[in-house]
């Protein structure tokens, strides 16, 4: 049996006194592709935040352990040591840091192990091939006036050179053409063939295509409802959020 | 808020500064004049160079500063001449030489060109004392840099003055990088008495432990059509003070004149004091002034974007105040003084508790 990665606990959060998650479950192994879908404004995204040790989430219950460690009070770049990476909903925007300076002092803190100029720059470069990137983006500003599809593919770029045990992608294929859903779907495969587990927050069933998922989940209302393989994420690409609703809510 | 006390003005009298300042070895054009300030020597000299031709300009810590230099350097360019390589001028205070009181006067006759470096430096512990003027006389179409570069001690205490006469089409570009010292008392005032004149003025600077920034900067419209342009980026963290004036003046005369005013500091703790009291003169209609300021913490949002790609917050905070300091680093024309300003800032960052 493969080894435990990730395990949620009966999590609650709260944001800004506000109950979001409340009371979510939830095991990853080793290697497994898990898939999150749910309507806007169900927690999707405070789950992820949640992960990642955003401090605005208030963890008021529960446990989230990872690699057998509880890491509830760890801060984002501890959790980021450990393996934990998010591609965000929405990246920002940092002017004046380029992307590749950016992703070398990146690569060094997660490694704890310095990188060399020219040694990084070839695996920068190798990477942003992969991606299908033009190479002028290593000199750009990060974030800085790229589109929303440039954004996210720099995310990916940023998660292949990271290399994490748990990638959690917050609606990464949001706002993607046909080409770049393929090229993303593929950067995250090669991050899985490594035995690397993924967390997949989306509403298409596009990437899934691609990702062939162990599980998919259904996250209504600060909890998961319901847990199946891919045929959940077609009944409900067929029939809607909100039949889903009134099938598996639970009051 | 008054944060400079009056025992900053109350100069040592007769202490001498003996080591070498001047570093600029190159050969000269001919009729470029690049010595050390003499009072004998250059100073009637210059008298009768800069005659007239530039008003007066008035500032309280002039005729001090005049009686008791004991540094300095005169430097005149001719008409048409341009000087490519920099002039370097570095003064580094210890316990045998504590003070540089200096004088620095620059006169650029008409299309000549030239670039000046100077870098104050201190040895760690010592009550260095640096007080200086720099006056620069910009003649048509004459284009000076001038380069200041402010990273002394903690015990230290700097103050400078800076003022410069632009004629015609003249233009001095200042950058002024302040990192260091006690105190720090910065003023830079420009006249653009010419049509067309021109000057720019790009600042940054870093405030940690108590330390204590006077900032102010002048830009004096007089002439038609005259240009100039202040940019300032600044952190200020644990308790330190800053206060920031930022004076545009359009006299009568300055017709269609423009002069552009910004101003951005990044608090990172809640225990610094910012100020900033910019001021906006019209004695002529047709002109444009433009002012903009802000002041506040880092993005909460973006802090944690950086430390969920490993950064700790210290060095995500770095990362973020670097990169608004960085258009104005690389504006300075040398890599080795750039990569000195990064390596102070990241210094300064590292001792920190922050
Ligand atoms: N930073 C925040 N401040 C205030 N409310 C928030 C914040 N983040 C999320 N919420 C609220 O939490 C709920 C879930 O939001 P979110 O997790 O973004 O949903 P999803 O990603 O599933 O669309 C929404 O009602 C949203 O308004
Ligand atoms: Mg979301």
């Amino acid at each position: 049996m493969k080894k435990t990665l990730l395990e949620i606990k009966d999590l609650k959060v709260n944001v800004e006194e506000k109950e979001i998650i409340k009371g979510l479950n939830l095991q990853i192994h080793e290697g497994e592709i898990h898939i999150i879908m749910g309507p806007n404004g169900s927690g999707k995204s405070t789950l992820a935040y949640t992960l990642m040790g955003h401090p605005k989430y208030e963890i008021s219950d529960g446990e989230i352990i990872f690699e057998d460690e509880l890491i509830n009070d760890l801060r984002a770049d501890e959790r980021a040591k450990k393996g934990i990476f998010l591609s965000f909903q929405y990246p920002e925007e940092i002017p004046g840091v380029t992307v590749e300076e950016f992703l070398r002092t990146a690569k060094t803190s997660v490694t704890g192990k310095y990188q060399g100029i020219m040694a990084f720059k070839k695996l920068l470069k190798e990477k942003m091939e992969e991606l299908e990137m033009d190479e002028e983006y290593a000199t750009r500003y990060l974030n800085q006036g790229f589109s929303g599809g440039e954004k996210k593919k720099n995310e990916i770029l940023q998660m292949s050179i990271l290399d994490p045990k748990l990638a959690i992608l917050d609606e990464t294929d949001s706002g993607l053409d046909v080409d770049a859903i393929r090229i993303v779907a593929e950067g995250v495969k090669r991050v899985h063939d490594k035995d690397k587990s993924i967390l997949v927050i989306t509403h298409y069933n596009k990437l899934l295509d691609y990702l062939n998922p162990d599980y998919v989940h259904i996250l209504l209302d600060g909890k998961i409802v319901k847990t199946g393989g891919m045929e959940l994420a077609e009944e409900i690409d067929k029939r809607g959020y909100e039949h889903i609703r009134a099938k598996y809510s639970v009051h | 808020m008054k944060i400079i006390d009056s025992e900053i003005y109350s100069l040592p009298k007769d202490i001498d500064y003996k080591k070498e300042y001047l570093k600029f070895e190159a050969a000269l054009p001919e009729g470029v004049i690049l010595e050390k300030i003499n009072k004998d020597k250059n100073e009637i000299a210059l008298d009768y160079l800069i005659a007239k031709e530039f008003e007066e300009a008035k500032d309280q810590l002039t005729p001090l500063v005049e009686e008791s230099y004991n540094t300095g350097v005169v430097f005149y360019l001719p008409k048409d001449v341009k000087v490519d390589q920099p002039i370097k001028i570095e003064f580094n205070m210890d316990d045998d030489n504590p003070v540089v009181i200096n004088q620095n006067i620059i006169v650029a006759d008409t299309a000549s060109e030239a670039t000046i470096i100077i870098d104050y430096t201190s040895s760690e512990g010592v009550e260095a004392f640096h007080q200086g003027i720099t006056k620069i006389f910009a003649k048509d179409k004459a284009k000076i840099n001038v380069i200041k570069i402010q990273r002394m001690d903690n015990k230290a205490k700097s103050s400078d003055t800076n003022i410069g006469f632009i004629k015609g089409q003249g233009q001095i570009n200042w950058i002024s990088v302040e990192l260091g010292s006690a105190i720090t008392v910065s003023h830079y005032s420009n006249y653009l008495e010419g049509e067309a004149s021109g000057s720019n003025l790009s600042s940054i600077y870093l405030g940690d432990g108590n330390r204590k920034i006077d900032l102010e900067y002048s830009m004096i419209h007089k002439g038609p059509r005259s240009i100039s342009n202040i940019e300032t980026k600044g952190v200020l963290m644990d308790e330190a003070e800053k206060i920031f004036k930022g004076n545009l003046d359009f006299k009568k005369g300055a017709r269609r004149s423009k002069g552009v005013e910004e101003e951005y500091v990044i608090l990172l703790d809640p225990t610094v004091k910012a100020d900033s009291i910019p001021a906006l003169l019209c004695h002529e209609d047709d002109v444009e002034g433009e002012h903009a300021a802000s002041a506040g913490q880092i993005n909460e949002s973006k802090l944690f974007y950086l430390m969920s790609r490993g950064l700790d917050e210290r060095k995500a905070k770095k990362l973020i105040v670097e990169a608004s300091f960085r258009p104005i680093i690389d504006k300075i024309p040398f890599e080795d003084y750039r990569q000195i300003v990064i390596d102070e800032v990241e210094r300064r960052f590292m001792d920190d508790k922050n």
